[in-house]
């Protein structure tokens, strides 16, 4: 279990909020919450522990407005999974209301088609990304986001999140295979 | 090169900067034919997305079946039947065999060889007869329903699958006379192409491509879905990772995919092939995530529900669309035939990846 515990700690110490979750209901084993400031730093880790890029992608709830700091309401959505052993991990990190994400294609080159692909669909920005033109919508769509949900539509994010994990559920978790 | 080039199948565009004969910078344009899946996958009830599934890959849609059923089972917690799982596999894997056959001729056809594309179309066109007469449909099936499938197989299925295999068995000696040991084809495919293990991480290259490259990474077995663990198969893998090891991984897959085929046949369990599914599927708040191996890689369905029967977000992260990304580092300082070489042995399937 030596890296999958390296892995977790390396997260942790970048700031990285890291919870183990069912993968027989969800289909992932970790839930990592990142800030705009360690996404680098973490796909930096995860590449060096051998994950490769399942896909990035956007999601759209209702933006929030905590004593004053407001969010932009949209998180970017990463999926990393590994060739040798189980482990399948889901990382997002909320957009500030600049809508700039860094771009993790320097280290993930395939990430620079997916994160094309989420400036199309919902607008968000990824600095450093060396082009950041439409892929799969028009140049004349440019401004056009088809993901970003009506105002009406939008829900928060507690209503479209998991319940709050009881504490009895941490026994039970399934650990993902050892090594191979 | 493209969007008509007929070497890559579809309307893919691939801007080439080039030097003589030599490619310093292919960059594929795409988005041709871009139906935007995902918003539709979140602007209806999840039973209204089952026929969309099958439109991505239409070479290959069962797996695509499979897949989004699978999904939506995990997040509404609906049990299958064990004969329903079993018609799952035997299905899927027809297809896979009936997709690689086409991915064959095809490639074969982008080098040059004219003969071995009629040869897996005729193949195929059994395949296709007998999905036929349980789905309803020849390509983009709707057969796999939550909580099991359509409707049973019969004896004449079984019969007709039978025959199939035996019969495709005997085919492969001809493929290997035609086209495996044929010297031309061996020197347009070896050497050409290498995909390194490093790359594929980068890219998240999977599927034939990436066990190609000596990598045994398949769903079926790495993350097992379904009532694959119970069938005995091999994950073939090559050794360099070139467009030969690519085409070498397949014909062994269609060996194995025929293994899995015969067990479950074997094996087949009585029993009723759909469970009793609310009319209504109530999609519980949370997000949820179901991968499977299609005949090109990984396919993932991530689902983030809110509590009614319209999925709130639907991703579909598809295999070539990661695939194809590699394209403009694989095809740096190469020829231009070299080229349709690799885009061939990638098995594109471009309303795939323009979703």
């Amino acid at each position: 279990m030596g890296t999958y515990e390296n892995f977790k700690t390396n997260v942790r110490n970048l700031g990285g909020d890291v919870t183990e979750t069912d993968f027989y209901q969800r289909g992932y084993h970790l839930d990592v919450v990142l800030t705009v400031n360690t996404v680098r730093e973490f796909a930096q880790t995860a590449y060096d522990q051998g994950f490769y890029l399942v896909f990035v992608t956007g999601f759209h709830v209702l933006p929030e407005n905590n004593a004053g700091i407001k969010t932009s309401g949209l998180e970017v959505v990463y999926q990393f999974a590994m060739f040798d052993r189980l482990c399948r991990v889901k990382a997002r990190v909320s957009v500030p209301e600049d809508l700039t994400v860094p771009s993790i294609c320097h280290i993930y080159q395939g990430a620079n088609w997916h994160e094309r692909e989420t400036r199309d669909f919902y607008g968000i920005r990824f600095s450093d990304h060396p082009n950041l033109e439409p892929l799969l919508l028009c140049e004349e769509d440019k401004d056009y986001h088809p993901l970003l949900k009506e105002e009406k539509k939008l829900k928060s994010f507690e209503e479209v999140s998991w319940p709050a994990q009881h504490p009895d559920m941490a026994d039970i978790q399934i650990e993902p295979s050892s090594d191979v | 090169m493209g969007p008509q080039h007929p070497s890559t199948h579809g309307v893919l565009l691939v801007v080439l900067e080039m030097d003589g004969e030599y490619v310093l910078d292919p960059q594929p344009v795409l988005g041709f034919i871009h139906r935007m899946h995902e918003k539709m996958g979140e602007s209806r009830p999840c039973q209204g997305f089952m026929p969309n599934t099958a439109r991505m890959d239409y070479v290959c849609a069962l797996p695509y079946n499979h897949g989004y059923v699978s999904l939506i089972e995990r997040k509404a917690g609906i049990e299958v039947p064990k004969r329903a799982e079993y018609i799952r596999v035997i299905t899927s894997e027809l297809n896979r065999v009936a997709s690689h056959l086409l991915w064959l001729g095809a490639y074969l056809l982008d080098l040059g060889a004219f003969t071995p594309i009629l040869y897996g179309f005729d193949d195929r066109e059994h395949i296709l007869d007998i999905l036929e007469d349980v789905t309803g449909s020849r390509l983009t099936y709707c057969y796999y329903r939550f909580g099991g499938v359509y409707q049973d197989i019969d004896d004449k299925f079984v019969e007709s699958t039978r025959a199939f295999i035996k019969r495709l068995r005997k085919r492969f000696d001809i493929y290997e006379k035609l086209v495996t040991k044929n010297i031309i084809f061996i020197k347009r495919a070896e050497n050409i192409g290498i995909i390194s293990r490093d790359m594929a991480i980068r890219y998240g290259i999977t599927g034939p491509n990436l066990r190609g490259s000596g990598i045994a990474y398949d769903i079926r077995k790495n993350e097992p879905y379904s009532v694959y663990p119970e069938f005995d198969f091999e994950v073939p893998v090559g050794e360099r990772g070139d467009c030969l090891d690519r085409y070498m991984v397949r014909v062994r897959e269609m060996e194995q995919s025929l293994r899995i085929i015969e067990q479950a046949l074997d094996t087949l369990p009585d029993g009723p092939v759909r469970s009793k599914v609310p009319k209504k599927i109530k999609l519980a708040p949370g997000d949820c995530n179901f991968a499977v191996e299609a005949a090109r890689g990984e396919l993932s369905y991530y689902l983030v529900g809110d509590g009614t029967s319209v999925p709130y977000r639907l991703k579909i992260r598809v295999p070539s669309y990661s695939n194809l990304s590699c394209l403009p580092e694989l095809g740096e300082g190469i020829l231009l035939p070299d080229l349709v070489s690799i885009m061939g042995s990638m098995d594109l399937v471009i309303p795939e990846i323009d979703r």
